[in-house]
């Protein structure tokens, strides 16, 4: 196999990036064909994912900074699935927008490269690149809207970025000066050979790169730009905020913490401030999240809360042997299932908001009467966030309570319980306005085709996976696999 | 003497499908009516009959396979989920119990579902209605069938959903979202025990299979006091759902909701389910008997407790509300001094006769326009059907010779009685004012003056009634059918009792079966007929030929009586202590503050860019996102500083 072979679904959708530009500029009449080649660029990358699953010959190349292993298999399919419904989602906006159409599509694929690479990355400068390289499209779209508050929202997020990745530099930078090597498994073995000498920085090393990776995990205290952002930017690019760059940012952060960081006197340490970061996010979050009236801004505080979540996986590393997968899989369960929630949740908003032009929770009374069907599948989604079955959210929950359990963290899994009460509050009381709430108009109307494909691909995902969890599942354990020790 | 050697159960032979099948037709008719059939309300109706019709023969199917297997039990049961050492299974559980759950819930779901569409003719939410109560027939139905505790709590909590959607089925009126809201409030915080007893089985036995749960506890395995917290856990959450004191108060507001609502879900099943859930795991509590004392005095409270209530009680739905608080209580008085099968026999049989009641005070509702007594009067002419059913419920309620509640609520007294005497006082003492509260209901209902029932507003859009209570009439056939039908278990259904029938064969359920107390007695069953009687007698003596008034019982009796018509002040202290001082003052402070200074903040400063619509600098020159950076520095300090303290290098 060679090297290029092992690069091909990012290849693929850079080159549909490259193909949008060109198409945009050379033909540009034919504008609605723009998302086409995006989507066919995702479903060739999909298409070459999948070709290596049925070969199973993964191994690691360039020098061992890109592995080609279950695991980021797994993101490679992940990352595609959102960004399809990404574009899907975008469509009626960009279209209205007007301007840039090409570059939108092809800024929005370069993420999805981006986030590839930062899945099967183990090596701290290739992390560092793929990060950028997912990032600062990631600037430029949240600052895409014409109005005022999406600029003030991509200035921020870039200010803010650059802050964080700048934290992040010092903490590889650190870690580089005590082991010499930027390769994990290397980092690994010099960290257990003599790191112990060097405990106190690498501690500050751990928090450095905790705060780097927590800033795009949107987690608690570096969540602050997260309701700003989410808010002002066009509602497709935060819905690929709130889900790409998260599940990305814990992609790789489990690889360099379980992979590069695991030797057992650092282990303890960063696991319990994963936990305490846990707690905070859950409940600094869906407080926050109670008393929002801009659905957005609700979102994004769930978001925060959400992140919270997921690192009690981070946070459940508990050194027994086969339960020290435990916490990787749960992880990885919570982000296909928070992928499919979270991306029907924001498209729905986007449908709704299209049609009513407000993201206002109390201009969603009675949409119920308006548009059943739309209703339905955003109450399902909500429904799956709050964690309660027949959805995937209820699994994911339970399956990473399971693991903070195991790792005798009792009093976490307590905390997200309570939590899980306090967000059924504010996401049900959404629901409840859309079902009981009383219209102040009650024109009906339907979602546009591409909207009612992201929302309906979604919903279906929440649902036939609430209802039949093991497929999903068992792609997580077999993609946590790799950490088996 | 003839020993009969009991034949060992086998497995019940009934296939799988089947019962899954009976959760499925349900199902079924919700989704169409869900989907299809909202705007066509005839068709909504005759589909949900439909479908639970057919669960309903599939359960009499079930209940006479496991009847031929002995009451032997049989679990399929398929992996649905698992992660590490977790699975999670989805499977049904079979044995006597869940046929006899199974038959109680489709028969009264089926006669309730014919009685509605007679009820809730011309109401705007026919569609919606009957969708709510076939999706509450499935989920009550899963709960039962059910082979796994985890399986069991989804349910739980779907059934707990459907009461709140159907308790405010009329959420236009304030009353009725309000009660509402109170039933899944306070209901959750029963739910939060049992979800720390799930969490504890999960952690301390690793399982939460029904008859592994059963062995683990009974194994003496975990200590004594990881068995007795266990099963306080399910015991709270059965509290909450069965109304037990001190969380009995939603019940009576329950009524808010459309009356056969009342008559399936808060008198004969789901409100039952708190008894099943605690007769599910008799077990766990036969090894803890601090728990078991825990669930009898709780029992014996509650029933004294509605008791009393319903004694000052003018609307008619509130009485049966209380008595069927009292009855659960009875109940779990039983479970508490192991009576197992006193308890589910009088699940059994409170049930009908309950279902039965409630459905008779719907009738009358039809016809006068109001539940409130004191505006009724001199119905028996007008209505003699609902009367005679009426008056066959109340008896069987009250335990008289030979209708179904004497046998049951017999075998729950004799239990007491062999368990603690002082148990069994509080038990007889409930039997007097039973009798006393239901005929004081009867005699002001149905006889002497007509006093012209509600008059209808109409004003009132949400008011559905179409007669002219000037007038009474009978109601129509679609409700006269199901109260005679389920008059006949209400009269007969006790005489399971006979030869041990029902206690052999729900028995079989326990993993060691052997005897769990109760046969009969017949110094018990004397006594508790005495004081029916008496209950009985001095209701006709009050409010018939009025010997003595009701004013003067009440002004001698006053101290009494202003607590119990204030229903122990237990709302009032709810409100006062839990809603507005707690939660209102402290809760909401602590969201205002966080609103004030941190929200505010925020959301004026990005709400005064959108206005001032200014330019990119200008963004950074609010000092947010200074604040913001400053915000992430600070916090890899204090992460840095928490760890180096409490972890010195």
């Amino acid at each position: 196999m060679n090297s290029l072979d092992v690069v091909g679904p990012q290849l693929a959708v850079l080159v549909a990036a490259g193909l949008v530009l060109l198409l945009d500029s050379l033909v540009p009449q034919q504008r609605r064909l723009l998302p086409v080649v995006a989507l066919l660029g995702l479903i060739v990358s999909a298409l070459w994912t999948t070709s290596w699953v049925g070969r199973g010959d993964y191994q690691f190349l360039f020098d061992g900074t890109l592995a080609l292993d279950k695991y980021s298999v797994f993101f490679y399919y992940v990352f595609a699935g959102i960004t399809a419904t990404v574009v899907l989602a975008s469509i009626d906006w960009v279209n209205r927008e007007g301007r840039g159409q090409g570059e939108y599509y092809a800024l929005v694929l370069t993420v999805c490269s981006g986030l590839m690479f930062l899945a099967a990355s183990r090596d701290l400068i290739t992390i560092f690149l793929a990060l950028e390289l997912s990032s600062i499209p990631q600037y430029i779209l949240a600052g895409w809207g014409k109005d005022s508050k999406s600029s003030e929202a991509g200035l921020k997020y870039l200010l803010l970025g650059a802050i964080a990745s700048s934290l992040l530099l010092y903490g590889m930078a650190l870690i580089y000066g005590i082991t010499g090597t930027t390769l994990l498994p290397e980092i690994a073995a010099a960290i257990k050979a003599d790191g112990e000498t060097y405990r106190g920085l690498l501690i500050v090393a751990t928090i450095l790169l905790i705060a780097g990776f927590g800033f795009k995990m949107a987690v608690v205290p570096f969540q602050m730009w997260v309701p700003d952002v989410y808010q002002g930017a066009p509602t497709p690019v935060a819905a690929f905020l709130s889900v790409g760059s998260k599940a990305a940012a814990f992609a790789v952060v489990i690889r360099i913490f379980f992979e590069g960081l695991d030797a057992d006197f650092l282990s303890d340490d960063w696991s319990m401030i994963f936990a305490v970061l846990a707690a905070a996010s859950m409940t600094l979050g869906n407080v926050m999240a109670i008393v929002q009236t801009d659905i957005k801004r609700m979102l994004g505080y769930s978001s925060v809360a959400q992140a919270g979540n997921f690192m009690i996986g981070l946070a459940a590393i508990s050194v027994a042997g086969n339960e020290f997968t435990l916490g990787a899989s749960a992880i990885l369960l919570f982000v296909a299932a928070y992928a499919f929630t979270n991306l029907g949740a924001f498209v729905g908003v986007i449908a709704i908001s299209q049609r009513i032009g407000s993201d206002q929770i109390k201009d969603y009374a009675g949409m119920w009467k308006r548009s059943p069907v739309l209703a339905l599948a955003v109450a399902f989604c909500l429904i799956s966030l709050t964690g309660i079955p027949p959805t995937v959210g209820f699994w994911a929950k339970l399956y990473i309570f399971n693991a903070g359990i195991r790792a005798d963290l009792v009093w976490l899994v307590l905390i997200g319980v309570l939590n899980s009460v306090v967000a059924g509050y504010y996401y049900l009381s959404v629901a409840r306005q859309m079902f009981m709430g009383d219209a102040e108009e009650d024109k009906k109307f339907r979602a546009s085709p591409s909207i009612t494909m992201a929302l309906g691909a979604a919903t279906i995902g929440v649902i036939v996976f609430g209802i039949i969890p093991m497929p999903l599942m068992s792609a997580a354990q077999d993609a946590a696999e790799i950490f088996a020790r | 003497m003839l020993f009969l050697e009991a034949a060992p159960a086998s497995a019940p032979t009934i296939d799988e499908a089947i019962l899954w099948a009976i959760m499925l037709c349900p199902l079924v008719a919700w989704g169409l009516i869900a989907i299809y059939v909202r705007k066509i309300p005839v068709a909504a109706g005759y589909l949900a009959i439909l479908g639970v019709g057919a669960a309903c023969v599939l359960s009499y199917v079930t209940l006479f396979n496991v009847m031929d297997a002995d009451g032997g039990i049989a679990i399929h049961s398929h992996e649905w989920f698992s992660a590490g050492d977790l699975v999670v299974n989805l499977g049904v559980r079979v044995d006597g119990l869940t046929a006899v759950m199974l038959v109680v819930v489709t028969t009264v779901a089926f006669l309730v579902q014919v009685y509605s569409t007679g009820y809730m003719q011309g109401d705007a939410g026919y569609g919606r209605y009957f969708a709510h109560m076939c999706l509450f027939t499935v989920s009550m139905l899963g709960l039962v069938l059910a082979d796994n505790l985890f399986q069991m709590f989804i349910f739980w909590e779907l059934v707990g959903l459907c009461s709140y959607l159907l308790i405010g089925f009329w959420f236009h009126k304030p009353s009725a979202a309000a009660a509402a809201k109170k039933a899944f409030i306070v209901t959750r915080i029963g739910d939060l025990g049992l979800l720390a007893a799930l969490l504890l089985v999960w952690t301390r036995a690793g399982t939460f299979d029904v008859t592994a749960i059963q062995e683990w506890a009974t194994s003496g395995e975990p200590e004594g006091y990881i068995v007795t917290l266990f099963a306080l856990g399910l015991f709270a959450g059965a509290a909450g759902k069965s109304a037990q004191f001190p969380l009995h108060v939603w019940l009576p507001d329950a009524m808010e909701g459309p009356t056969p609502v009342s008559a399936l879900i808060h008198a004969a099943t789901m409100v039952a389910a708190g008894v099943y859930l605690v007769a599910r795991f008799f077990p766990v509590f036969e090894a803890s008997h601090d728990a078991a004392q825990f669930v009898a005095w709780i029992g014996a409270i509650t029933a004294l407790v509605a008791a009393t209530i319903a004694l000052v009680q003018t609307d008619v739905k509130r009485v049966l509300a209380y008595s069927t608080i009292s009855q659960l209580g009875y109940m779990m008085l039983a479970l508490g001094t192991f009576g197992y099968v006193a308890a589910i026999f009088h699940l059994f049989t409170h049930a009908f006769f309950k279902a039965l009641l409630f459905l008779g005070s719907g009738s009358v509702n039809h016809a006068t326009n109001t539940f409130d007594m004191r505006q009724m009067g001199g119905l028996k002419k007008y209505m003699p059907v609902t009367y005679w059913t009426f008056i066959i419920g109340s008896l069987s309620l009250a335990g008289i010779f030979p209708l179904a509640g004497f046998w049951s609520k017999d075998e729950i007294l004799l239990d007491a009685w062999r368990h603690d005497r002082a148990l069994w006082a509080i038990g007889l003492s409930v039997a007097f004012m039973t009798a006393f509260y239901m005929f004081r209901a009867i005699f002001l209902t149905f006889h002497g003056e007509y006093k012209g029932g509600q008059p209808v507003d109409h004003h009132d859009e949400d008011s559905h009634f179409h007669g002219d209570p000037a007038h009474p009439h009978e109601s129509p056939w679609a409700m006269k059918g199901p109260l005679i039908v389920l008059s006949v278990p209400a009269i007969a259904a006790g005489w399971l009792a006979y030869d041990h029938l029902f206690k052999d064969f729900i028995e079989a359920a326990l993993p060691h079966a052997e005897s769990h107390g109760s046969t009969f007695e017949i110094g018990i069953a004397i006594s508790s007929s005495v004081v029916a009687v008496a209950g009985i007698g001095a209701a006709w003596a009050v409010y018939m030929k009025r010997w003595v008034t009701s004013e003067s019982i009440r002004a001698t009796f006053a101290p009494f009586a202003i607590i119990f018509e204030n229903k122990y002040y237990l709302d009032r202290i709810y409100e006062d202590l839990f809603v507005r001082t707690i939660f209102h003052r402290g809760w909401n402070a602590l969201l205002q503050a966080n609103d004030r200074y941190v929200v505010d903040g925020i959301v004026n400063g990005s709400g005064r860019l959108a206005r001032e619509a200014s330019s990119r600098l200008r963004v950074i020159q609010t000092g947010q996102v200074q604040s913001y950076g400053l915000g992430i520095v600070a916090g890899v300090i204090i992460i840095a500083v928490a760890v180096i303290t409490a972890n010195p290098l």
